[in-house]
């Protein structure tokens, strides 16, 4: 092998967002499509004071890795199996520098990189429960209980209302069974296994801890409902929701829980705002044993939601 | 569980939505959309996917058919409503879901999302009937349908920037069909697979790629330029052998008379039987100057014309690297007795294959002119690096005298080896 004498290798000149400056070797740096765009296109990196300026997110520490791969890989000759081989050995790193270095990659718009971390970033995220997930990248719990139970919805929507909704739903239900008893009885069956519930369950997938703390948050809940039957306010317009709300809430069914999907609440909600009108006109529509046979049988569910979920989840997820 | 407050330290969420998404199309749907749990940043990301990849892993863990295509339904509607954004590429493959009004409504929602890429594989009950709308899909780059029934409205003037088009037992009538390609201007990838009896004319300025595999009875590459690579696998049924016997035009010249820069040619089953017919080595021909490789499956070489059409093809291909030949194992023309002139007055003493360094022949039966053949290309082939012959599975005895035979070969390059494969697996 031929010793090359220093003065004929050629060098850019790259400067990191810390004022650092560094000399590269020309085939590696120019490996990178954005350090090669620069050096082609405005002629810089050719001397100490013309050193090309890195983007931000590309720190020492992510440019001697990003380096590192493109020493590897500029050599034409490797094997597939080689280069392989490589680069199962260089992800194996912290989380934290693989995010770092993903982004780095990124900014200099070097592909196969970040294809490379994103898999591995993709990997440790398939199969695994939201616990695992969020301990793996410091993610913040910052969930509450009830956004983590429910559909997705409309940014917009504000929690009570969702709380709101469901009783409406259990009201109208009541409302129809004394009508119809007969056909709903009916429907509830046919669609006992095809609840919207399971579908909320794997798309939302609840977690482990979801299951310990039950006690307390269902206190929490059954509280927020008898505040909200106290001081919230109704949407007179309900009524005239009626006929096409039943026909939702009948098509969807089932024992457990109506809660509604977005575009249940859309229709719900018509055209009112989401800040609601101060109308305390829920006291005077139910008489006060269906307020309370209502209350009971929102702690019921609630209660039932919360022991059958484990299983609920077993059967779904595995 | 964990209750310790990590010094603001969230490593993933703050990397730009393009990373985010790259990781996010590299797991499966079901595990993209459970991110939405993670934390409040996460509630969304999922939700401005652009590449969407629908199948039946979505819903896993029941084994119950109408249970799963439920599922699925309700999945996909759901996601799809709660999408935020546009939508490039979107795939659906399921063997539960069949023909429903569930999927005319996402190809609905689709064509209003200038959805790219679609890739539709429904279940194998009733056909699946495209409605109107996915001809409404302007931007279509790359369309693929499995077992559907096309029939575009009379105002389609076809899809302006269709590059790929892969059309897999569908139902569609011929002439729509040639419409549909010659409406594509920028058409460079054409695959058509399970055809029953079509008569194709294909015109398409750009096209480079061609797959084509059904029962064919007849097909002219009209406007085909550009084409690179071709590959056809021709089955055969009662009818189309009857058209053979009828048809008086020369298929070689239809199908390969316009394509200069074909670089690589493959045939499979009936495919050598139907470019013999009409065919003869008439000295007006085109070269084909790029082929680099030919396969060519099942010729029969009893069959004279069958044979001529192998020889027209090698020699108007002058830079040929790659040669692989199969022989058919069932004897139809075994009546003609072998004419061993034939070589002397077809081929011309001083052809050589001045490129060609690898030649497979397989299912030999040691039939006369493979043999001649054979002893052919070792004769002319100067940098002739390996030429490997498996015998037919069908031919236990013969073996040995296969050998006898093949040692006696001059052989024109001394770096040619030749490989008898004994044992396939």
């Amino acid at each position: 092998m031929a010793v090359m004498k220093p003065e004929m290798k050629s060098f850019i000149w790259l400067e990191t967002p810390d004022g650092s400056i560094q000399q590269v070797e020309e085939e590696v740096a120019m490996f990178c499509p954005m350090i090669c765009r620069e050096v082609l296109q405005t002629g810089m990196g050719s001397s100490k004071n013309y050193a090309i300026k890195l983007p931000q997110r590309v720190n020492p520490v992510v440019l001697g890795l990003i380096l590192d791969y493109c020493r590897f890989h500029q050599v034409p000759g490797r094997s597939n199996k080689e280069r392989k081989t490589f680069d199962e050995k260089f992800i194996r790193m912290d989380t934290k520098k693989l995010c770092e270095l993903t982004s780095g990659a990124d900014s200099l718009q070097l592909r196969p990189l970040v294809d490379l971390t994103s898999r591995a970033l993709a990997r440790m995220i398939e199969g695994k429960t939201p616990e695992e997930i969020r301990d793996t990248f410091h993610l913040p719990d910052d969930l509450t209980e009830e956004e983590k139970l429910e559909p997705l919805k409309n940014r917009t929507d504000d929690p009570r209302i969702r709380l709101l909704n469901r009783l409406y739903a259990r009201k109208r239900k009541e409302l129809k069974v004394r009508e119809t008893s007969k056909i709903v009885e009916i429907e509830e069956e046919r669609v006992d296994d095809r609840s919207v519930d399971d579908l909320l369950l794997f798309i939302n997938s609840g977690d482990e801890d979801s299951k310990c703390g039950k006690s307390a948050k269902n206190k929490k809940k059954s509280r927020r409902r008898k505040d909200h039957l106290k001081d919230s306010s109704l949407n007179i317009e309900n009524g005239n929701h009626k006929k096409e709300t039943d026909s939702l809430s009948s098509s969807h069914n089932s024992e457990i829980e109506d809660v509604p999907s977005p575009s249940e609440i859309s229709k719900l909600l018509g055209s009112t705002s989401p800040t609601n009108p101060p109308e305390p006109d829920f006291d005077d529509e139910l008489d006060p044993a269906m307020k309370e046979e209502l209350d009971r049988e929102v702690e019921d569910f609630a209660r039932r939601l919360n022991s059958v979920w484990p299983e609920r989840m077993q059967g779904i997820m595995r | 569980m964990h209750m310790e407050f990590f010094s603001g330290e969230d490593y993933i969420s703050d990397l730009p939505q393009s990373i985010i998404e790259t990781i996010l199309t590299k797991l499966p749907l079901r595990d993209a959309v459970r991110t939405s749990i993670l934390s409040s940043r996460w509630r969304y990301k999922w939700a401005s996917l652009t590449q969407l990849e629908f199948d039946d892993k979505c819903v896993y863990g029941t084994h119950d058919r109408a249970l799963a295509e439920t599922y699925l339904v309700k999945f996909v509607s759901r996601f799809l409503f709660l999408h935020d954004g546009p939508i490039h590429r979107f795939t659906l493959t399921t063997a539960y879901l069949q023909s429903s009004p569930d999927v005319d409504q996402w190809l609905l929602f689709l064509s209003r999302k200038d959805v790219k890429e679609l890739i539709l594989e429904l279940g194998e009950g009733e056909w699946f009937r495209v409605p109107s709308c996915l001809f409404s899909c302007r931007k279509l780059v790359r369309l693929e349908l499995v077992r559907c029934e096309l029939d575009p409205p009379l105002s389609f003037k076809g899809f302006p920037f269709l590059k790929h088009l892969n059309l897999q037992q569908v139902l569609i009538a011929p002439d729509v069909v040639e419409n549909l390609i010659s409406s594509c201007p920028l058409l460079e990838s054409l695959t058509l697979s399970y055809f029953d009896s079509l008569e194709l004319t294909v015109r398409a300025p750009n096209l480079k790629y061609l797959i084509l595999e059904g029962e064919f009875k007849d097909i002219c590459l009209e406007n085909a330029p550009m084409l690179v690579a071709i590959s056809v696998a021709m089955y055969m049924t009662d009818d189309i052998a009857e058209h053979f016997g009828q048809s008086s035009s020369c298929n070689f010249d239809k199908f390969l008379g316009g394509v200069p820069s074909l670089q690589r040619l493959i045939g499979h089953i009936y495919f050598t039987k139907y470019m013999s017919i009409g065919n003869t080595l008439a000295q007006t021909q085109v070269t084909y100057q790029q082929l680099k490789v030919i396969e060519l499956y099942q010729v029969s070489f009893e069959d004279m014309k069958e044979i001529m059409v192998v020889l027209r093809l090698i020699l108007n291909a002058p830079n040929l690297q790659e040669l692989q030949i199969s022989g058919s194992s069932n004897s139809s023309c075994a009546s003609e007795a072998p004419d061993f002139d034939f070589w002397e007055k077809e081929c011309p003493c001083d052809c050589a294959f001045e490129q060609l360094k690898i030649v497979k022949m397989t299912d030999m039966s040691g039939l006369p002119h493979e043999m001649a053949f054979i002893e052919f290309l070792l004769g002319s082939s100067p940098i002739l690096e390996i030429m490997s012959i498996t015998p037919s599975v069908y031919v236990t005895e013969g073996r040995l005298n296969l050998l006898i035979e093949l040692l006696r070969f001059r052989r024109a390059s001394a770096e040619a080896e030749i490989i008898f494969v004994q044992d396939q697996v």
